[in-house]
């Protein structure tokens, strides 16, 4: 930092002996005696998750000027927002014809690839250029970059009795969203205007909730994306902004970061850096690094599945959302089955339901495999869970402790790899079938009839060979999810279970089924083709 | 807790439960709320890394609702704290000839003991903050608790000169008891001011006595102008810290406003001269009836190291309508001043004589007693309709604007009213009649003001004529014209500009921003608006010339006049101004912007090298720099980078120029720009040399930085060497060490 300040009395004369100095530029501070801050068990509580702190990228000057620049998100933003007005008007607009339309082609077969790449590798990367909510909260600041002092909008905290569900909202919208877009085969692909109808849908709902909560209420509570980009995120190796010397950030009197200071927002996200253990609550919007005066913030690098494994508070809505994704993504693959079908018209023509997904169908099997998982874990608890661990039974939701939740939080998380793996094979086949056909969509918004360019047709590779990929993904997903649930349970549960061998042999068998029973169902969906 | 549950304050109704919910989904452990909560209430879960709360130990104050900054934290149940205790003076039927003191205080230790046990000795007291002098209220409370009022007075004597007269006067309920946790979260605050009183009464007000710093300013001789209470302020903190002080007052008597200005029935007299006492009795010398005027500030300066201009604001705001001139028209000041003379020495007669007022004639009763119009409905306009009924008048009171918005505190307007005078709000004067030349009838007209700091409008209509003995104009004042000319840029506004110290936000004391206490005043920002009056106090406006109270930002309150002068006083000791020769620089602040960081570093290279002459330096960005930070410095080194392309023009960068632009003025202070370029520095230091030139300051050295980055060194070597050359008077320790 450059700030520096001359060794108090150093070269002074008696005529401005320091205390006046002081006592001159603040009156107030001799009566402020506010409590020191507790700092016990900060160290032990933050090791395992604290980036190794050499791995700073904010040390680089170019990154640190980067950062500091007010437009450094926007121009993150800027681009996306183009491509995502364009998909609305061009779905809206453009040709009809799915796999030409630029909005359906880069949507279905681009981005949501991209984006799983992105949490993969460095967590909420999305969420920086997000252009849903980097829209709205444009117009809730009233600013495309500048730091402003009164948002738009009434500025409401979100309600305490929903927020205390944590990511589990934000699941639930995620399931009507799924379903919605099964419903109207909308990635499918159906028709283009389908995807402009939900882009929009996105962002006037973003755009609602900017205006009536304050900061990124949204995208922390309703974002039907976060949940997901949160959990699989965590994989990631980017830790996000966090504190370089918590010391420092325990005694801050200002807490600029979280207040917003002259230079940057508060935290949008309703994240500490000095407390952050997790990349799953960083938006990467870097309005923290900008906020503090003291210069005490970093962006940090972190071994990948860091922040899987070694958080040392797991919390219970994101434990569930991990099993009820998980749950919805074998749901995706389930239902291209032939015994699904039978299943789903079996229903619908009991409950009067037009046509697939019958709703009852879907959330019911989600919740079977949710509840399956979870109960998996639970079992193994029950089996090797030592009588005399202490557990407190009071609280909330989110805090409540039980013998169920000792062993379901930790093991949830670390099914993490598996269930990012399979998401994001399920993306391949459109990828790798109808990716090329960006080019052609482009050629086609441009004025030209593209329907006959070589590209329409290109494949990247053929059918078994993506369900090779796919498999390979899974594998590699179960690897890293093995991995994490071997540190896991050494870690958390083997000090609480009788047999921790046992324990850890039943936890890694749990992995083991849930990456088997995913690789299968691709292999029999393909096969069923 | 053994207190019992009394004030029901904004707690839900049959919800006497006490809880404190933490949201354990946003809560980021950040403590805030922990070191603030004067319970203990508050805790750390270290595994989960959240707060937690004991509902068994919570009073309900709510401090942590309004200092989490992500609201995780919410309070249910009611304020744990007992009834205010209250105090009443039983009054006479009619106030005529009675100078009494109409406020009473605690009467016995009993009473000051069970209000002091309200006070929750907040570890980040918002009323400190609220206070315009910044008294340290919980450590004088808990003196009281001890039953020790010496050390409250020594904790008291930090901050304030007049305990004794601010608590009389204070408007507590915008000030500190507005700001009191209690009042924030709705209920009836610490009675601050009547502990403030307890402590003054019955325990001498300490004399000046030389403090800690005792010698910082002997051998320094400061003129202050003005024996109001800014004046006393200043003279009190120069005389404890050894200067040798005169006080110029045009009066015959000495204490301005709180000699002539309150009356005794606020301000007994005793209390009212005390201040003055003691300070002549401390060394200052005071010469009244001298009046300073613009021609004579010169001939102060060339007999005294300083001058501290405290004048205060003493022009009455002039009466706009017809029938102005006529007799029987006249100003609050000789109103209050000759009222004053007459209720001391009992001559009601003679005042009404001399006024031209008919006495109280026998038949006809109430409405046979003569009439007095006050125009304005402000705190000296309720001074003059009580001092007139006092006097055995009638008196009316009128006011252009709503009674919502009124000026004077609500609970002086119910005194008033409470005591016979009639206040009418929405109604203006349009017009005077006299007969014979004496004023005998006034033109009322209504008026209609929809929001606070709007002009009312004059609605028409007929006009209601009133029958007036006398019209006594109470509609403000202001400084004196003349040697508001001394001062460019007064008066000072004193607002809150944009985004507000995070200490405060984090105090909490912005979060309710209109508590029902304090009449919906918005305490926490008319706090922060004084801080700017404040640090305009600690700045010279020309060299060697200081300015607070009231000839600084216009009409105020004796207590911020007070600190204000205090604040003069301590930057003047600190500045420690000479007459004659410059004196070498001793605080000098290098502030820079740097973009890449070589701005940064030649900034660092020049600090460290200034710092071998003994001066205390300081380096710091731009952006950090508070008013705060110019208060003391006698040299500024301001740094940039530039920005443009060398056809188009080259300029210090955007953010300098904005600084410089928004500085205050800073008279008369040795300033040094440079710039880093690289291809060329264009207009930078013309235009740099140009703004701060406009604002005052002395331009005594320039340096342009080259590219090359080793070179830096070199050229930073130079300008400093430069810069030592010109603004250290010979070698580079001269000066610097004995005054
Ligand atoms: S990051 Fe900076 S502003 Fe935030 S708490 Fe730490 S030191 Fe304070
Ligand atoms: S922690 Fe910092 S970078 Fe992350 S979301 Fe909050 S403000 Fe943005
Ligand atoms: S101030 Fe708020 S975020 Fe910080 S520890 Fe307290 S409840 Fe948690
Ligand atoms: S309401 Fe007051 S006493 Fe209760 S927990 Fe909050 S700060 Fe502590
Ligand atoms: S000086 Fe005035 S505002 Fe300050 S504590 Fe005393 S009564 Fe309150
Ligand atoms: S007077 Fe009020 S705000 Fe001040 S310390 Fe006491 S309880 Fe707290």
């Amino acid at each position: 930092m450059t700030t520096s300040h001359a060794p108090a009395g150093a070269g002074q004369d008696e005529t401005a002996g320091p205390a006046r100095a002081v006592a001159l530029r603040e009156p107030v501070p001799i009566a402020i005696r506010r409590r020191p801050p507790d700092a016990s068990g900060a160290a032990e509580r933050f090791a395992p998750t604290d980036p190794p702190r050499g791995w700073d990228l904010a040390r680089y000057p170019r990154v640190a000027r980067a950062l500091r620049s007010r437009r450094f998100q926007f121009l993150l933003i800027l681009p996306n927002q183009i491509i995502f007005w364009t998909v609305i008007f061009v779905g809206l607009l453009g040709t009809t014809i799915p796999g030409l339309n630029f909005g359906t082609a880069i949507t279905w077969y681009i981005w949501f690839c991209l984006v799983f790449v992105l949490m993969v590798v460095v967590g909420r990367a999305w969420c920086a250029m997000c252009p849903f909510g980097g829209f709205a909260e444009w117009i809730q600041r009233r600013a495309l970059w500048q730091r402003t002092q009164r948002a738009l909008g009434l500025g409401l905290k979100f309600p305490e009795p929903l927020a205390r569900y944590g990511f589990l909202l934000p699941v639930a919208t995620f399931l009507l969203l799924t379903w919605i877009e099964e419903f109207f085969n909308i990635a499918g692909p159906g028709t283009p205007s389908a995807t402009s109808y939900m882009v929009i849908g996105i962002v006037s709902s973003a755009l609602i909730f900017f205006l009536v909560f304050e900061r990124r209420t949204f995208c922390r509570y309703l974002c039907p994306l976060t949940a997901l980009i949160g959990t699989v995120g965590s994989m990631g190796s980017v830790a996000g902004f966090r504190t370089r010397d918590r010391s420092v950030c325990l005694s801050c009197q200002t807490k600029d970061c979280m207040r917003g200071g002259a230079d940057g927002f508060g935290c949008p996200w309703y994240t500490w850096p000095g407390s952050a253990d997790s990349n799953l609550a960083c938006g990467l919007c870097s309005e923290c690094y900008k906020a503090c005066p003291s210069g005490n913030i970093g962006l940090y690098l972190q071994p990948p599945l860091t922040s899987v494994i070694a958080p040392r508070r797991r919390r219970a809505d994101v434990a569930w959302a991990i099993v009820l994704l998980w749950g919805l993504v074998l749901y995706q693959q389930f239902n291209a089955t032939s015994l699904y079908a039978a299943i789903d018209t079996w229903l619908n023509t009991r409950l009067g339901f037009p046509h697939y997904p019958d709703p009852v169908a879907y959330l019911g099997l989600i919740l079977a495999f949710a509840l399956v998982t979870a109960g998996a874990t639970g079992l193994i608890g029950r089996l090797s869970a030592r009588p005399d661990a202490r557990l407190e039974a009071a609280g909330n939701f989110l805090d409540r402790k039980t013998r169920f939740r000792a062993y379901f939080l930790p093991l949830a998380y670390g099914l993490i790899p598996v269930v990012g793996a399979d998401y994001f094979a399920r993306q391949l086949p459109k990828f790798f079938q109808h990716a090329p056909r960006l080019i052609p969509a482009v050629e086609q918004a441009a004025g030209m009839a593209a329907i006959h360019s070589p590209l329409y047709r290109v494949r990247l590779l053929s059918d078994p060979r993506i369900v090779a990929v796919q498999v390979a993904t899974i594998a590699a997903g179960t690897l890293a999810a093995l991995w994490s649930t071997w540190r896991i349970s050494g870690r958390e549960l083997a000090a609480v279970s009788r047999r921790p061998v046992v324990l850890r042999a039943a936890s890694l068998g749990l992995v083991l089924a849930c990456g088997t029973v995913a690789a299968a169902l691709y292999v029999m969906i393909n096969a069923a083709d | 807790m053994t207190q019992t549950v009394t004030d029901a304050g904004q707690a839900a109704a049959g919800d006497d439960q006490m809880h404190v919910t933490v949201l354990t989904d946003r809560c980021a452990g950040c403590q805030e709320c922990i070191v603030r909560c004067p319970a203990g209430a508050l805790s750390m879960d270290s595994a989960r890394w959240v707060a937690v709360a004991d509902d068994a130990l919570c009073v309900g104050c709510r401090q942590c609702e309004r200092t989490c900054p992500f609201s995780a934290i919410t309070v249910r149940g009611p304020l744990a704290v007992p009834a205010r205790v209250e105090v009443a003076r039983p009054r006479p039927d009619r106030p005529e000839g009675d100078n009494g003191e109409v406020r009473p205080g605690f009467g016995s230790w009993d009473e000051a003991l069970a209000e002091a046990s309200r006070c929750l000795d907040c570890p980040d007291p918002t009323c400190v903050r609220g206070c315009p002098a910044h008294n340290d209220i919980p450590a004088f409370i808990r003196a009281i608790r001890e039953r020790d009022l010496a050390a409250a007075h020594d904790v008291l004597r930090l901050t304030s000169v007049l305990p004794d007269v601010c608590s009389r006067v204070c408007d507590q309920a915008a000030q500190c008891e507005g700001a009191c946790t209690w009042s924030l979260a709705g209920g009836t605050p610490v009675a601050i001011g009547k502990l403030e009183r307890f402590v003054a009464d019955n325990a001498p007000v300490p004399p000046p006595a030389p403090g800690p710093g005792a010698r910082a300013g002997s051998g320094l001789t400061v003129a202050v102008v003005g024996s109001g209470p800014a004046g006393i302020g200043a003279a009190w903190h120069l005389r404890e810290a050894g200067a040798a002080v005169t006080v110029y007052e045009r009066d015959p008597e000495p204490g301005g406003l709180i000699g002539w200005g309150i009356p005794d029935f606020t301000l007994p007299p005793e209390v009212a001269s005390r201040p003055w006492r003691q300070l002549t009795a401390a060394g200052v010398r005071l010469r009244c009836g001298v009046e300073v005027g613009p021609d004579d500030l010169d001939g102060l300066l060339a007999e005294h190291d300083a001058v501290i201009l405290a004048h205060g604001a003493p022009v009455p705001l002039r009466l706009p309508v017809s029938g102005a001139d006529l007799e029987g028209v006249v100003d609050a000041t000789s109103f209050l001043k000759a009222g004053k003379t007459a209720l001391e020495n009992g001559s009601l007669a003679g005042f009404r004589q001399s006024y031209g007022l008919p006495g109280p004639a026998r038949r006809g009763g109430e409405r046979a007693r003569p009439m007095v119009l006050v125009l304005g409905a402000g705190n000296t306009a309720m001074d003059v309709a009580r001092t007139a009924l006092r006097l055995g008048l009638r008196a009316t009171c009128v006011d252009w604007v709503d009674e919502r918005f009124a000026l004077a505190r609500p609970d002086e307007i119910a005194e008033a009213r409470g005591e016979g005078v009639e206040i009418r709000f929405l109604r203006t004067v349009t017009g005077l009649q006299g007969e014979g030349g004496r004023v005998r009838r006034a033109a009322l007209a209504a008026t209609r003001q929809r929001r606070a700091g709007r002009r009312p409008r004059v609605l028409h209509g007929a006009p209601e004529l009133l029958d007036v003995d006398l019209v006594v104009v109470a509609m403000g004042y202001r400084a004196d014209p003349a040697l508001a000319g001394r001062l460019p840029g007064t008066p000072v506004a004193r607002q809150a500009r944009g985004l507000p110290d995070r200490r405060w936000a984090g105090s909490g004391i912005l979060a309710n921003p209109a508590p029902s206490y304090a009449h919906g005043k918005p305490v926490g920002r008319l706090a922060l608006g004084r801080e700017a009056g404040l640090a305009a106090s600690a700045l010279p406006f020309q060299e060697r010339v200081w300015a607070a109270g009231d000839a600084l930002v216009g009409p105020s309150t004796v207590v911020e006049a007070m600190a204000q002068g205090r604040r003069a006083a301590a930057s003047v000791i600190a500045a420690g101004p000479r007459r004659g020769a410059r004196r070498a620089p001793r605080h000098v602040l290098v502030a820079y912007e740097s973009r890449g960081g070589r701005t940064a570093r030649a900034a660092g290279l020049i600090a460290r090298d200034l710092r071998g002459t003994g001066a205390v330096v300081r380096a710091m960005p731009l952006a950090q720099v508070t008013p705060a930070e110019l208060a003391d410095i006698d040299l500024l080194v301001a740094g940039t980078w530039v920005e443009g392309f060398v056809i188009a023009g080259v300029r210090a960068a955007r953010a300098t120029r904005s600084w410089l632009a928004g500085l205050p003025r800073l008279a008369g202070l040795r300033v040094a720009p440079f710039c880093t370029f690289a291809v060329s520095p264009g207009q930078a230091l013309a235009s740099m040399r140009r703004e701060l030139e406009g604002h005052g300051m002395v331009v005594v050295a320039e340096g342009a930085f080259g590219p090359r980055a080793r070179h830096i060194e070199v050229q930073a070597a130079g300008f400093a060497a430069g810069l030592r050359a010109a603004a250290w008077p010979a070698g580079p320790r001269a000066g610097a060490g004995a005054p």
